[in-house]
């Protein structure tokens, strides 16, 4: 590994926190209204932060082409976000404020995100939720008709706005039905089922992609002024994940080939409960709601290898190993430390079910203390949805539970006005790496995707586009046919590899090494491991898959094929950044670094950076090596201290 | 407005709002009809269905114009039905292998096309019968409780008036719920009721036509049948079929005359 | 990972809709599975078949899915002539194999429909949904233009039934299970979500004659009242919304200048 010296201007304003974004908006340079119409922008992916970017573009007269991966835009995977999105209204009038949600926002990743950043994203929640009203989500509401909010993820204070269950799903469609009123009235041009397949950079500025048109297999060439990636996040490099089946790094991948910083990709956010893995057939991972453990108790028999039951385990053979760990906060302790704790039971043999990989949520004591109505007012969805999966009935035995992963905080590395280090290129939501730092609090996914696209890309853009002597250039211009001869003869070699194994069974090799050495807990000894068999299966990737079918028509197999080859570049750096990081901090937890107690030990001295790698030697999978380049990071606002749940 | 209101009746709403509208004023008509009809029962010589069917006679003009606005709901309805019915066809045109419900798919709302074009041929003969079997102008009143007599009495008649009424009966059993709801009319607290409603309507108005076949054919002396027959066909052989003594034989005879 | 017991496997005969592309003929091709563990979902078990095709050097069958836990939509097809599957308010990747029994036939359809042309095999394409959103499915709120998000408080009694046809994931079971191929509860869905809101209803009268008319221009067919659509629905989405709808648009046809 080499460790670059690359100055990364992170581009923040300087000054107050409070007046930073103010201020910086105003050095923004703006393009004349007349002038809009001139200029041309592509938004890669349609979830909550693409379409929030198009519609928004598009309403203020920039030409917008919009491409997605699905048959219709408002199946992005931000749809099945559950819980809520936060805001500091301080509705519930208990002393929220933007200050007290910034504080949180940045102690709960662990000071490893930047300060400026997150300011801004607590600045702009407010005004998120005024735009969705206005839209007509469907939030909800008291019986006056005036919003209701709910405490989530053991915040303090109750600044979680929500949907029922489908919090995600009301703001996408929100933001989707945004977006199609402008290709409705011809505003912006809608390229369903494409994915895009790389970028195009001209004189060192992103001006347009490639995408394959997935029902024709026909390679397009798009060409703009500014490119916007709104791809979401990488979670499915482990297989088996809560992420949906499309979710894809390959998108940020090109990108960050073609020049732009992938930062921190080691922080991964693993989600306590999950139903756990039921067999090898199994495709994807169901998240359970983590308000299940406001009332339900998680327990393994103290017994390793015990078989009986949960019914037969008689009370003082029961380990409550949450609330005996931590009493004060006891089931409630934030997602990374109840993964990992689950992992320590089920890796001593304390795990429970047919494949020993889950705990016990028992509401047992929560029915007899409440009654079995009133939880079932609170999760009946919930328990229903268990016992559709599993068909054990939450009610009379406990739920089994399993910590998977769920959401990467990692991403493209973005400087404030979210452009990467690519000219052009900028990077929204997930898949930028901006606002979570090492660890994401619940209800802040969708907070930061509609900031982005809503609120803070549409200014920065117009400042890229105002700001540089942009050149016409069109689909003939001959670096577009360059990239267009990369992308086929990539996906010639795909069809031409004629193996034996699946791209699935690959993948999912992939995931097994993935989840066992750079998952819930790192070494540096399964590290090092780690890199080596990555390599080898991204070498055996290329010599024995089998993608069947053909280019020209709709052929999953080679989508995937594609998907995955990338995915096996991703894991190498990610492992070298899990290597790289000699501390524990949010969701990366080495076990070399840990106290007594075997909580995380951060290293603010050595590792207050954020690491953003480079690609070098982009040519043959074979040949691909990292460059470190360091960010470092301050924090004059809220002062880095031990997160503790004791 | 105009245009308001074509582009209102060209849209998929318009037409089944007009289609509910013409439904539901055909059901107050059936309503009508059978309560008419009903008078045959009122006794056994046919002389309050007579005076009822004198009654409409005398409307004269009035009737013309009842007719007239009659026949516009049926063919408006009747061709809007096989419109949409056709535009139904082409917007599935390949067709599942295997056809399933998942519970409320039932005979009435899945046969509407079917039954609606039964209770249409059955109409027109129902009319040539009737209503235009002495031409253009409405029947004489008094010669049309023996000529419903005597129809019914004869197996194909009575099997024809079988299958109207019952397809009536199917064709409103989905009818009157399926026009509220176009109307606009739902709510969960009436669904029920009206659903109640529904079935009864064409539960009562059914088994009314169908009791016309079922009675007239199984005991024809009783209202003026097989002896009113004689006497049309042949007075003659009056002496030969006395017909249980029917008083509607002296009655009829006197009709038959007349006209 | 378990390996799978005698006990929770069973064997099935699929028939399968092939379609190579939206132009070319489609036929049934039968395929069986010996040992399908009852707790696989139902895309699993056509995971589990592809793989055998592959295994066998054939194409997979395409089938369109994504989230897997019933909220994106993606996934439809018709099982046995009913759409998602025999269970209610369930969409097919909801739906495990615990639900069939050894020596189950089970007849896999695409959605069938002239708005919804086959793209391969049980993929359909449902752009048309889009396109009828694209007229007037929205609120036109400008970025940026918004009153605070309490100015305009809304009975939780409107709130709450405007999130009940809010939920509608724009799966087109509804028009699968239709028998005239009608696409009402889905329009209605939306009518009706943004119609009951005070922040809809400056464009309520627009939207509605709009969205009708663009749902005819698709060539969906004409509702009938039968409610196979209500109970096809993964979201248990209510024809009131369709009464609903037909009074909002005879309500518009009036008003509207």
């Amino acid at each position: 590994m080499i460790v670059a010296n690359t100055a990364l201007d992170s581009k923040c304003p300087s000054g107050p926190m409070e007046g930073r974004w103010d201020k910086h908006r105003f050095d923004l340079k703006l393009v004349n209204p007349a002038n809009k119409r001139k200029f041309k922008v592509l938004v890669v992916g349609t979830g909550l932060a693409g379409a929030s970017a198009a519609a928004s573009l598009a309403e203020l007269g920039y030409q917008v082409d919009v491409f997605c991966i699905h048959d219709s835009p408002r199946r992005a995977h931000s749809i099945a976000a559950q819980g809520g999105i936060n805001a500091a209204k301080n509705y519930p009038n208990d002393g929220d404020s933007i200050q007290r949600l910034f504080y949180d926002t940045v102690k709960g990743g662990d000071f490893r995100a930047r300060e400026s950043n997150v300011y801004r994203l607590a600045q702009v929640s407010n005004t998120i939720i005024d735009q969705c009203v206005a839209q007509g989500v469907p939030f909800a509401r008291e019986y006056g008709g005036l919003l209701d909010n709910r405490s989530f993820g053991g915040a303090q204070v109750s600044r979680t706005f929500y949907a029922r269950g489908q919090t995600g799903q009301q703001l996408l469609l929100g933001a989707y039905q945004a977006m199609m009123r402008q290709v409705g009235s011809g505003k912006a041009k809608l390229y369903p089922r494409r994915e895009m397949l790389d970028v195009v950079v001209v004189d060192g500025v992103a001006r347009g992609v490639v995408v394959r048109n997935l029902v024709t297999g026909e390679i397009e060439r798009h060409a703009g002024d500014a490119v916007l990636l709104c791809t979401g996040g990488y979670g499915n490099v482990y297989f088996l994940s809560t992420n949906a089946k499309k979710c894809n790094v390959t998108a940020a991948w090109r990108a960050h080939k073609r020049g732009a910083f992938f930062a921190n990709p080691c922080f991964t956010q693993i989600h306590p409960t999950c139903i756990p893995v039921s067999g090898d057939y199994q495709s994807k991972l169901t998240l359970m709601s983590e308000s299940l453990r406001n009332d339900g108790r998680v327990w393994v028999p103290k017994k390793g290898g015990d078989t009986r039951p949960a019914s037969e385990i008689p009370e003082d053979e029961r380990d409550y190993y949450l609330e005996r760990r931590y009493p004060s906060f006891g089931n409630l302790v934030p997602r990374d430390v109840a993964s990992r704790a689950a992992k320590a039971q089920a890796d001593g043999g304390h795990g429970v079910g047919p494949t020993g990989m889950a705990v016990y949520l028992d509401f047992r004591d929560a029915i007899e203390r409440d009654g079995e109505d009133v939880i079932r007012a609170k999760y009946g969805n919930l328990f229903q949805m268990y016992e559709k999966i599993t068909a054990d009935d939450p009610y009379k035995v406990p739920m089994r539970i399993y910590p998977a992963v769920h959401y990467t905080m990692g991403g493209l590395w973005v400087d404030y006005n979210l452009e990467s280090t690519v000219p052009g290129l900028f990077v929204l939501g997930e898949a930028n790496f901006s606002d979570h730092g090492a660890n994401r609090l619940g209800a802040s996914a969708l907070m930061q995707g509609l900031a982005d696209g809503y609120f803070v890309v549409p200014y920065t853009v117009g400042a890229h586009l105002a700001g540089r002597a942009l050149p016409a250039v069109d689909t003939s211009h001959p670096a577009f046919a360059e990239v267009e001869g990369e992308v086929r003869s990539r996906i010639d070699r795909l069809l031409s590899i004629g193996g034996s194994s699946s791209v699935d069974s690959l993948h999912r090799q992939l995931g097994a090494i993935m989840w066992d050495h750079c998952g819930m807990a790192r070494n540096a000894e399964g590290l090092k491991r780690a890199v080596d068999e990555v390599r080898a299966l991204r070498a055996r990737f290329w010599e024995d898959a089998n993608v069947v079918g053909g280019a020209a028509d709709l052929n999953d197999e080679l989508e995937k094929a594609g998907r995955v080859a990338d995915f096996m570049e991703l894991a190498e750096v990610m492992i070298l950044d899990a290597l790289d990081r000699e501390e524990s901090c949010g969701g990366h937890f080495r076990e070399e670094h840990q106290t007594e107690e075997n909580e995380a030990r951060r290293d603010d001295e050595n590792y207050s950076y954020v690491a953003a790698w480079s690609c070098e030697g982009a040519g043959d999978p074979a040949d691909l090596s990292w460059k470190l380049n360091k960010e470092p990071l301050t924090f004059e606002v809220v002062k880095p201290s031990t997160r503790s749940y004791k | 407005m105009s245009s308001r209101l074509g582009a209102f009746l060209g849209s998929s709403i318009g037409k089944k709002t007009l289609m509910s509208l013409t439904g539901l004023g055909l059901v107050v008509f059936l309503i009508a009809h059978l309560a008419g009809n009903l008078t045959l029962y009122a006794d056994g010589t046919g002389e309050t269905y007579a005076a009822y069917a004198q009654k409409l006679k005398d409307l004269g003009p009035g009737l013309w114009f009842m007719e007239l606005g009659l026949a516009a709901m049926f063919v408006a309805h009747i061709a809007l039905a096989f419109r949409t019915s056709m535009e139904n066809r082409e917007a599935r045109k390949s067709r599942y292998r295997v056809r399933g419900t998942k519970g409320e798919a039932n005979l009435p709302n899945s046969s509407m096309l079917i039954t609606g074009t039964v209770v249409l041929v059955f109409l027109v003969i129902h009319l040539l019968d009737f209503r235009f079997s002495e031409g253009l102008a409405p029947p004489h009143a008094d010669v049309l409780a023996p000529k419903v007599v005597d129809r019914l009495a004869s197996f194909t008649g009575a099997a024809i008036y079988l299958i109207g009424g019952v397809a009536v009966l199917i064709h409103l059993g989905h009818a009157f719920r399926s026009a509220l709801r176009t109307l606009g009319v739902h709510h969960p607290q009436y669904e029920n009721l009206i659903k109640r409603t529904g079935t009864g309507l064409a539960v009562a108005l059914g088994l009314g036509f169908v009791s016309f076949p079922v009675i007239l054919f199984a005991s024809p002396d009783n209202y003026g049948g097989r002896g009113a027959e004689s006497a049309q066909v042949a007075p003659a052989e009056q002496e030969q079929a006395p017909a249980s003594g029917s008083p509607t034989v002296p009655t009829a005879a006197p009709a038959r005359e007349e006209g | 990972m378990i390996a799978t017991n005698g006990k929770d496997t069973i064997g099935l005969t699929l028939n399968v809709w092939r379609q190579a592309g939206p132009d070319a003929e489609g036929a049934f091709e039968t395929y069986h599975l010996n040992s399908v563990s009852t707790h696989m979902s139902f895309l699993e078990m056509l995971d589990v078949l592809n793989e055998q095709l592959l295994a066998e050097g054939r194409e997979p069958v395409a089938f369109d899915h994504d989230c897997r836990e019933g909220i994106c939509g993606s996934c439809g097809v018709v099982l046995n002539g009913q759409a998602h599957g025999p269970d209610r308010d369930t969409t097919v990747c909801q739906l495990h194999m615990r639900r069939f029994h050894d020596g189950d036939t089970i007849t896999i359809e695409p959605f069938r429909a002239e708005a919804f042309p086959v793209v391969k095999d049980l993929v359909v394409d449902r752009s048309a949904f889009d396109r009828i959103i694209g007229v007037g499915g929205f609120v036109s709120a400008r970025t940026g233009a918004a009153p605070d998000a309490n100015a305009i408080p809304v009975p939780k009694e409107e709130a709450d039934l405007a999130m009940d046809a809010a939920s509608c994931i724009g799966c087109g079971a509804c028009v699968a299970s239709c028998p005239n191929a009608a696409a009402m509860l889905f329009v209605s869905a939306k009518v009706s979500h943004l119609g009951r809101l005070p922040q809809g209803a400056p464009e309520r009268d627009e939207r509605v004659v709009a969205m009708v008319q663009a749902m005819d221009g698709e060539g969906f067919g004409n509702c009938t009242n039968v409610g196979e659509c209500e109970a096809a629905c993964p979201k248990g989405i209510s024809v009131g919304n369709i009464a609903r709808l037909n009074r909002d648009f005879v309500r518009a046809t009036i008003r509207r200048r």
